[in-house]
This record gives structure tokens, sequence and C-alpha cells, in this order.
């Protein structure tokens, strides 16, 4: 597994990690012990095959007897109804089990992935991916583990009482010589680990390699460097080619050893049963039934050597299943409930990351520029105002510290809106409009988002594929900056929401949102963090940060014509 | 329009055509097969007379020979099996790789309209999951099957040297599998489809709410989210649960099989004994080399949707092999370097013209900047200048030769959109030159302003870059693009709104380094921030699909049309370098004013 991220799989993730095992058992006993019972009674026809092939040698084809054959072949008959019904009632009660335990496993992860106070996971978004989905289906595989180790022991049993009712000696020696071989071939497992895990790492790196370039396409042919790229595949290609065949020669040693020591383990005992036989101290029927009965007892063997492994690996993912449930919040759970609609905020000498001691103070109805000389000052700043956590100093809103408010509350009168836009698999309408029915056609045209309309007949129902692939980047800056209009929050903070867009766009989006969110009597405060004239210049003021503190402050005018600095940063 | 599909006899015949030139390969393929799998009859047989001797009361010595026989097949069967499972995938994937390889090497040549028109999510799928479906298929499942169809026959043919009655009992049991199998298989292609689909549904809600968790927070969209990921989790779940319920009624046709198969034999073996025509232990070794195949064949029959999925992506790989795609031009560059469009069309759809006869020269050395709102046909003119695109009427040439026909390396294009190719950067960078040295590379990131930053990343020009690497910014991953430009060295150089995406602080950097980066090229820019357009030779503006004006910077602004007005707007944005500059309207206050006037002169 490759998620092992960089939280601990050790000590208290453990035992949870077996705590979690422990309620999947629990919370599916009736499935679970259903379906154990009806696998296992499977596995006992299974096993009962050979010794009905004996009997019927022995008592039906031997002697010429017709009504013997006519009874034993309705045996068999009865045998394979009842193996199949048991199979069949008995894995669907585990398979829906284990369906029901994983997707419970993946929505209560989500959950607390989603939670608003934030988890602690300590595991990044891919990783975070692989819990959602591999590491919840793994743990709930214990679910098919169980009975297949149940019915393995009842296969076994019953095949071993066979053979040792049969002949004592030859019973033993069977029972004593297979998990032998077995032992012995699983010495060499590891390599064919470590050969196939090689194998399939060079087939994934020729995978992403083929995909990359494929993504890179046009940069490719604009510089005419397909052959290159080609040939750059070829040769990791070939290296694939060369670990798969490696791989491949390990994998048939290990089938020759594994076969050779296999058949000729089910040869001796063939052998010695066949001696037995010869010198009168079992039947011919008898000699067929440990013939076949030696066959069939690798399969529960094999599965009872192997399946350690696999609950080792449930065992695992049911711990980095833990880690996310059992994560802790990162935010406190705020109780403050400010009820104004005009929402002052107020930073006071806060320190946070690059930040060191900034006062920022936006009052209701202004529309306010941060210039940031720094990129890491405007980031850190952002990140602030959206998770409220390890700062000093004081950041109110509505007079109230911001991480003591109910965190639902915090966010209906603070909206961040964040640079890197996110828009999700749906509609322009269902992407745009999330709160209320308000008609979408101001915050639409003050984001200059119309046009986006316009593309298909559908409008507003007009499908987004995933991450809003099918749209370009400027239309996904406008229809992003369009739902934050549309939110209509008390205090909106908007960071660089036109670098994709180009200059007469950009100059009526600032018409636009000072337009919508600033007209005569407006309770509403916004900050836009850009460095771009277009936006400043509609802006009441600017506030100019410069290593982690206010430096300058001033109309976007002013600041203009008077502060070189400024006009550097901002003016070209 | 999609790409397209070999059929199921075009993947058989591209087959076909694949094992012919590997004659010898496949011949001792399969000759191992054939050994291991007689091999692995010959002691059931054996056992068999054994039972006979038994009951003909032979002395314990006569395990002596059989003993020889069984030990010395054991040993044979077990090289053999060994030494086949090897060569089959062996032979699978080399020819895997022959097939990957060529299919990545035509994907990446296929032209650009015909990849827009089939979208590229398809091709990815082809050149990712498909070929790893099928590499998964050869090393995993193609051994077994191979095996267990080999002792399945010959399991049925030994049955049949007994006596050829007993051969046709074991065969009653091949159309049970056959009917359980053409029952299964069509039920179950479509609900897979569906289970994957349901499953990719399910993945993609749970990717996008992590990877955009800010803006989940941010509208407090966490509950909708959940809910959506609920949804579509207990709906993969049901499929799943139903998919396993018909692979359930799937395994009970796969016993009747056996039980049907290992009854005949029974009821036949005791009437030919009756009959004294075969001994009563060739009949328990008839039924014991059946009972041996049930794992097996059970085992080929659950791995046929994986062999049919494989199928599938065959054809979809052999679809993209049989494609035609443009040869690659060979001979020596051009002596001159002048660009020209003459009377250039275009049209995506061949209804809505997007460039309607437009004509221009860029001069050797010079620098031509093209102006215009979004959807004048600006890119669209520079991918035809580039020959990423080709004209529906007239040509573009430089120095006369048309551009589809010169050789590579003369005319390159760097597009808005960037691409940072996941490993070492100075791989990234050789992709320009193959075999470029560190040198090369260095001097092209100086010349483009890359140098400090590529330096200053952890391993240097070794860093590993790309997806899931050292993310670089998108100002960096522009003058990567420009760096290897440099390298590339083309006579003729096309850039189309490479600085877009940088924000202002960086756009103002990435216009030097594209400045760098065309030194002593003939230039064609698309200009977005019109300081790119004040700074080149000659600026040409477009609108509708046509050239409206074309002349000097100062000229245009000087002339008062559609340029100036654009420039008045931009000026205005910025009002010290307007006022320094000179300009009228150069007041923030009149700013509004003009803007609007610039987005009306926009539409």
């Amino acid at each position: 597994m490759s998620s092992s991220g960089s939280g601990s799989s050790s000590g208290s993730g453990s035992r949870s990690g077996s705590r979690i095992l422990r309620r999947v058992i629990a919370r599916n006993g009736k499935r679970l012990w259903t379906g154990t019972a009806l696998i296992g009674v499977h596995q006992a026809c299974e096993a009962s095959i050979p010794i009905l092939i004996g009997v019927t040698v022995d008592s039906a084809v031997g002697p010429g007897d017709g009504m013997s054959l006519i009874l034993w072949v309705s045996v068999l008959a009865l045998l394979f109804v009842v193996l199949n019904v048991a199979y069949r009632f008995g894995s669907r009660q585990l398979m829906k089990a284990i369906a029901e335990e994983a997707h419970v496993l993946r929505v209560e992860v989500a959950a607390k992935i989603l939670h608003p106070r934030g988890a602690q996971t300590g595991f990044r978004t891919g990783d975070l991916l692989t819990v959602s989905t591999t590491d919840a289906d793994e743990t709930s595989y214990l679910l098919d583990y169980v009975p297949r180790i149940a019915g393995s022991i009842v296969a076994t049993i019953i095949s071993a009482v066979t053979l040792l009712w049969i002949s004592v000696p030859l019973g033993l020696t069977v029972l004593v010589a297979t998990p032998i071989v077995l032992v012995l071939l699983q010495i060499s497992a590891p390599l064919i680990t470590k050969r196939v895990a090689d194998q399939q790492a060079q087939a994934g790196r020729a995978t992403s390699l083929a995909t990359d370039l494929v993504t890179g396409l046009r940069p490719l042919r604009g510089i005419g460097a397909q052959d290159a790229a080609a040939d750059r595949y070829r040769a990791v290609s070939r290296r694939s080619l060369a670990a798969t065949l490696r791989a491949s020669r390990t994998q048939g040693a290990y089938q020759a050893a594994s076969t050779t020591l296999s058949t000729l383990l089910a040869c001796g005992i063939a052998v010695l049963a066949g001696w037995f036989a010869l010198t009168g101290r079992i039947t011919v029927g008898q000699f067929i039934t440990v013939i076949g009965s030696a066959q069939f007892l690798m399969e529960p063997f094999g599965l009872l050597a192997i399946v350690p492994s696999w609950v080792a690996e449930a065992r695992a993912s049911a711990d980095r299943v833990a880690q996310v449930t059992d994560a802790g919040m990162v935010l406190p759970e705020g109780v403050a409930d400010p009820s104004e609609e005009r929402c002052e905020l107020r930073l006071t000498g806060v320190r946070h990351g690059p930040l060191e001691g900034l006062d920022l103070r936006v009052r209701p109805g202004e529309l306010v520029g941060v210039v940031a000389n720094r990129p890491a000052d405007a980031e850190a700043l952002v990140k602030l105002l959206a998770v409220p956590i390890g700062f000093e100093g004081t950041v109110l809103l509505a007079g109230v510290p911001l991480e003591n408010i109910e965190r639902s509350r915090a966010r209906r009168l603070l909206l961040v809106e964040p640079h890197n836009t996110d828009l999700f698999t749906g509609t322009i309408g269902t992407n745009v409009a999330l709160s209320d029915d308000q008609p979408l056609t101001a915050a639409l045209s003050a984001a200059s988002a119309d046009d986006v309309l316009e593309l298909s007949a559908d409008g507003l129902d007009a499908p987004v594929a995933e991450r809003g692939a099918s749209l370009s980047g400027g239309q996904r800056q406008r229809l992003a900056l369009a739902r934050a209009l549309h939110a209509r929050p008390p205090v909106l903070v908007l960071h660089d929401p036109t670098t994709a867009v180009d200059a007469v766009t950009e100059h009526a989006i600032a018409q636009g949102i000072r337009a919508l969110r600033h007209g005569p009597d407006s309770g509403f405060a916004t900050i836009v963090i850009t460095s771009s004239p277009a936006l400043l210049a509609v802006t009441d003021r600017v506030v100019v940060l410069g290593e982690g503190v206010v430096t300058t402050e001033g109309s976007h005018a002013e600041l203009g014509t008077v502060d070189a600095d400024y006009r550097r940063m901002v003016l070209r | 329009m999609t790409l397209p599909i070999a059929s199921s006899e075009e993947s058989r015949a591209w087959l076909r055509a694949e094992l012919r030139t590997r004659k010898a390969e496949v011949g001792y393929t399969l000759a191992a097969g054939v050994v291991a799998a007689v091999a692995t009859i010959i002691p059931v047989y054996v056992l068999g007379r054994l039972v006979d001797q038994v009951r003909d009361g032979a002395g314990a010595s006569a395990i002596i020979p059989i003993s020889l026989v069984i030990v010395v097949s054991a040993l044979i069967g077990g090289a053999a099996t060994g030494l086949s499972t090897y060569l089959v995938g062996r032979l699978g994937s080399r020819m895997l790789a022959d097939l990957r390889e060529s299919t990545v090497a035509t994907a990446l040549r296929l032209p650009a309209l015909v990849l827009d028109r089939a979208g590229r999510g398809d091709l990815l799928s082809r050149v990712g999951a498909d070929i790893a479906a099928i590499g998964k298929a050869v090393s995993e499942v193609l051994p077994q099957v191979i095996s267990a169809v080999l002792l399945g026959l010959l399991s049925l043919v030994a049955m049949a040297g007994i006596d050829w009655r007993l051969g046709l009992a074991g065969a009653v049991a091949v159309p049970f599998y056959v009917f359980a199998l053409r029952w299964y298989l069509p039920k179950a292609a479509p609900r897979y489809a569906q289970e994957r689909a349901a499953v990719a549904e399910r993945s993609q809600l749970l990717v996008e709410s992590m990877q955009g968790l800010r803006t989940v927070h941010a509208y407090r969209l966490e509950d909708r989210h959940q809910a959506d990921i609920a949804t579509a989790s207990a709906k993969a779940r049901d499929i799943s649960v139903n998919v396993f319920i018909l692979f359930t009624r799937f395994g009970a046709r796969i016993n009747r099989a056996e039980f049907f198969g290992l009854a005949v034999i029974l009821v036949t073996g005791f009437w030919l004994v009756r009959n004294g025509t075969v001994t009563v232990g060739e009949t328990s070794a008839a039924a014991l080399l059946f009972h041996r195949l049930f794992n097996p064949v059970a085992m080929l029959m659950f791995t046929f949707d994986d062999v049919q999925a494989a199928g599938a992506s065959l054809g979809r790989l052999v679809g993209v092999v049989r494609m035609d795609v443009p040869a690659v031009p060979s001979g020596d560059r051009p002596a001159g370097s002048a660009l020209t469009l003459d009377k250039v069309s275009f049209s995506y759809d061949g209804i809505t013209p997007v460039l309607h006869e437009v004509s221009l020269r860029v001069e050797p050395g010079e620098r031509v900047a093209l102006v215009g709102s979004t959807g004048a046909g600006k890119t669209t003119a520079a991918s035809i200048a580039a020959g990423i695109l080709r004209p529906s009427q007239g040509s573009a040439y430089v120095d006369g030769v048309p551009v589809p026909d010169l050789p590579p390396r003369t005319v390159a294009i760097v597009s808005q959109e960037t691409h940072v190719f996941a490993g070492p950067l100075l791989e990234d960078l050789r992709l320009a030159r193959p075999g470029a040295t560190t040198e090369e590379a260095l001097a092209a990131l100086s010349r483009v302003g890359a140098l400090t930053w590529a330096q200053a990343l952890p391993e240097g020009l070794d860093t590993l870059v790309g997806d899931g690497e050292h993310e670089l910014t998108a100002a960096q991953a522009q003058q990567l693009a420009l760096a290897r430009l440099v390298l590339l060295d083309p006579a003729v150089a096309v850039l189309d709104e490479a600085t877009a995406e940088a924000g202002s602080a960086g756009a103002r950097d990435l216009e030097d380094s594209a400045a760098a980066a065309l030194e002593g090229r003939t230039a064609l820019v698309v200009a977005h921030r019109l300081t790119q357009a004040a700074a080149a030779d000659r600026v040409i503006v477009m609108e509708h699909g046509s050239i409206v004006e074309s002349g000097p910077h100062e000229e245009l602004v000087a002339a008062g049309g559609w340029y100036a007005g654009l420039w008045a707007a931009w000026s205005a944005r910025t009002p010290a370098a307007a006022s320094a500059a000179g300009s009228a309207s150069a007041s923030p206050a009149s700013a509004s004013g003009s803007g609007s006037a610039g987005s009306s002169a926009g539409d």
C-alpha cells in the first residue's frame, strides 16, 4: 500500500484498527454467521465429491451393480444441489454484508474529511482518496476472509477424517506432508511479491508517462517534439517489458517448483495408497478416494496458508480508516452567533506564518484593495480568514473573535473565495446558484460571465464537466466570481479574481463588483487581494502589505501618483 | 466524433499477423504447454492402470514401475509448467510492448483537429487504462487460460484414448459450460460496465470534494457533497450486489456442468465395464481426470470476462494503431524565414467561418503582434501559421514552402496551455532537443530568466517536476516552455497568449522572457497584454475572423481606430503610466468611462 502518508500506523493506530475490525464483525453478525455456516456446508460438499467417486467405483462400477449406481449417482446429484444452494445463498449474504460495510465505512470517512471544523488526518488528498476507496473496501473484505477460513477448516477436517478412517498411517502422512510442502512454497513468496511489485511499478511508470505525454500533447506538438516523446515512451516501455519478463521468469520458476512439489506429494501419497491397495489393506474405491482427497486438500490448506497475510492487509487498511475517523478537529467548536448583518472585519496585531503583526480594518460598505508585495503574505491572510487557527493577535468579525463564532454562521458572514477556483460536476446553475432562489442574472453580469451561458442552448443547465474541465480558465474564474457575488455575504474576500481574463473584461468586472456590492446604503464589505490596477481603481482604499505588515495605505490614484514602490508593484 | 475502435475481425487479423511474425516463438511456447498438460495427465492414467492391477491381485512389486513413471512425469510436468508460464507471459508481453509503443507513437502524431473533436479523454483512457488492462490480462490471466485450455483439451483426448465413448461422455460437459457462458456474458458485460461507471462516479465525487475542500467549506456545501457521496456510494453498492447475484447464478450453471460431466462419465464407465470394453481402473482414471478439471475450468470461466474486457481494450488500441497519421516531412530548413498567410480561411465545423481570407506577412526577424477580442480568430490564425491546424482554404508558407511540408523544428508555437512534463527538469527541456548538453539547457534557462529558480530547486536540473512531483508555478511553467523554444531554436516562432495566466506581477517578467526567447526569430505574437503589442515591430488587429487594422503601434494609436480605443482603455487602468506617456484620457476618475467604452468596443 502506498498510502502510509505521514500518519503512523503504530501505537494507538493499531488498536483503533483492531477496534474497527471488531466493529465490522459485530455490526454484520447475522449475515456473517449465516453466510459462514452456509459456506461451511458448501466446502463440506466439495470435500465429499472425491469420496463419492471412490464409493461409486467400489460399490457400483466394480461389482456391476445397477441399483447401486442409481443410488450413488442420485446422492451425487443431491450433493451438487446442496453444494450449490449453500454457496449461492451463503455468498449472497456475505456479499451484501461486505458491500454494505464498505459503503458505511466510506460514508463515515467522507463525513470526517468534509467536516467543517477540518479533520487533522495527516494524509494528503491522494491518500485520503485511497482511504475512502481501497482501504474501506479492504477493511470490509474481512467479512470474506472469516467464512473462507471457516470453510477451509471444515473441508480439511472432513478430508482428514476420511483419510484417517481409510488408513491411519496414510491419513497421517497426508496431514503432515501437505502443510510442510505448502510452507516450503511460501518461502519464495516474498521474492515473487517483490518482482511483481517491481513489474507493476514499471508498468505504472509507463502508463503515467503515456498519459503525461498525451496530456501535454499540445505543447509537444507546438515544438514538434512528438518523436522525441515517442522515443522516451519506447525506452520506458522496454524497461517495463524487462521488469515483466523478470517477474515472469520468477513466476515460472515458482510455478515449476510448486507444480513439481505438489505433484510429487500427490504422487507419493498415491504410490503409498497404491501399495496399501496392492497389499490388500484398502479397497480400490478407497484408493481412488485417497487420490482425489489428497488432490483436493491442497486447496483449503493453501488458503489457510495465505489467509493470514490477507487479514494483515485488512488490518493495515482498518488502521488507516481509523486514522481518519478518529482524527481530531482543527477548529474549536464555536458557539457565538453574532446576528449583525452589517459586519466589520478587524484584524489587530495578527502574526501568522509570514504575517508579522498585521492590522486591518474593513468597515461595512467598504471596498478595500489589498496589495501584497510577497505572494506568501496574501496566501497567509486568505488562509487565516478561511481557517482561523494558529495565529497570534485578534481577528474580530462583528466584534466577536472569528474562531469563537459557530462555523456555519461564520462562513455565512465571511466568504473567502480561494484563488484556485474549484467548480464541480453538474451544471452552470448548480455551480453558481448555491444558496437561494434569487435570479442569477445580476451576479453573472457583474462577473461578466453572461457569455458563458450563451455557449450552449441549455443556458444555466449546460453541463459542467469534472472540475470544470469543459470550460476555459477565464470562464471558470468568472463563474467562480459570479458564485461568490451571488452568495451575497456581508463580508467577501476575493483573491486575484481576474488573472485569467483579458484587460477589457477585467475593467467590466471591476465595475460590476462595485455596482453590485457597493451601491448606495450597501452594508457589504469587500476585500480584493490583487495587483490588478483595474480592480484597485474601483476600491475605496488600498492597503499595501510588505514584509508581513501594512506599509502604506491610501487611494489607488493617490498611491499611483506619489508612491514609486506602489507603481512598481501594480502599474505597468 | 470519436476515435475508431477496431472490429473483432480487425483485432483478430492484427493478432494473426503479429503471431505470424513470431512463428518460432509461438511454436515452442505451445510445445511447452502441451508437454506440461500431457505430463499432468499421465500419472492419473497410470494410477488407473494400478487400480486394475490391484483388482487383478498383482504383487506389491507392481508399484515400482508405476512409481517411476509418475515421478518422472511429475518432474517433467513441473519444469514444463514453469517454462510454459514463462513463455506464454513472454510472448504476450513482447507483443503488448510493441502494440503500446506504436499506439502511443500514433497517438502523439494524430492531427490536432481529429483529437479536438474526439476529446482527449478518450485517447488518455486508451494509452492509460486500456494498455494497463491488457498488461494485467497478459501477465496474470493469459498463462492460466492457455494452460487450462490445453489441460481440458488433452484430458478429453486422454479419455477418448481409453475409449471413444468415455471421451464423448467427458465432452457432454462442454455444451453445458458453453451454455453457462452464453447465458452469463451478455448479461454480465452491461452490468459490469454499469458497476464501473457507478464506481467512477463515486470516485469523482470524492476527488472533487477533497480537492475542492476549501470551496466546499467556504460555501457550506459539506452536507450537500456528503449526501451526493452517500447516494453515489449506495448506488455502486447496490449494483455490485446485483452483479454478484448474477455471478452466483453463473456459478450454479457451472456446477451443473460439473455434475452432468461427472455423472455421465460414471454411468458410461459402468456400462462399458459391464460390457467388458474398459476396465474399472480406466473408468476411475476418467472420473479422476474430470474431477481434476473442475478448478482450472471454473477459473477459465470466471476469467472469461477479463479476457473479454482485454479484447475490448485491444480493439481500442488496434483502432488507434490503424489510424492514418501525416508523415514527417524531411529535407532542409528553407534559407529564409518570412512567414506568410495567403488568403487563409478556416472553419471548425464547416459552417461557421472562424477566419475569412486572412493574408499577412511577417518579414524575417520581424516581430508582429496579433490583437483582438476573444473569438476574433487570433489563436486559429496562430495555429495555422504554426502548422497545428490546416486551413480550409488558402495556405501558410515559410519562405515559400507550405508549412505542413517544412522539416521539423522550422516553426514552433508556445501556447497558453502549458504542461510540465513529469520527470527531471533537464529531461523536460531535452524534449525540445534530445541529447542537448546540460550547458545548453542552462544557457536556454538563463536566456529566459529562469536560471535562478531552476538552480534553486532542491536538486537543481535533476529535480523531479510535474504531476505529483515538485510543483512549478504557472509563471515558471511558462518560462520552461520558452526555454524549450530557445533550445529548439526554430527560425519562426509563434507565441499565443503566453503570459495571460501569470497575474500582473509575473506578466512583466514573462514578457521579458518572451522577448529574449524571440530574439533573432521571425515572430508572430498573440497579445493579450497590450504592452506586448506596443513592444512589437508591427500590430495586426483582428475582428470576426478578418484583419481590420495593421501597422506600427504609434501609427495605429494616432489613427484613432479600434486599436486606439483599446489602448486608451488599457492605459487608463494605469494612471501614472498613462500620464507619463502623455496620453489623453489619463486620470483615475475617467477610468470607468473609458473602461466601458473599451468593453463595448470589444463586443
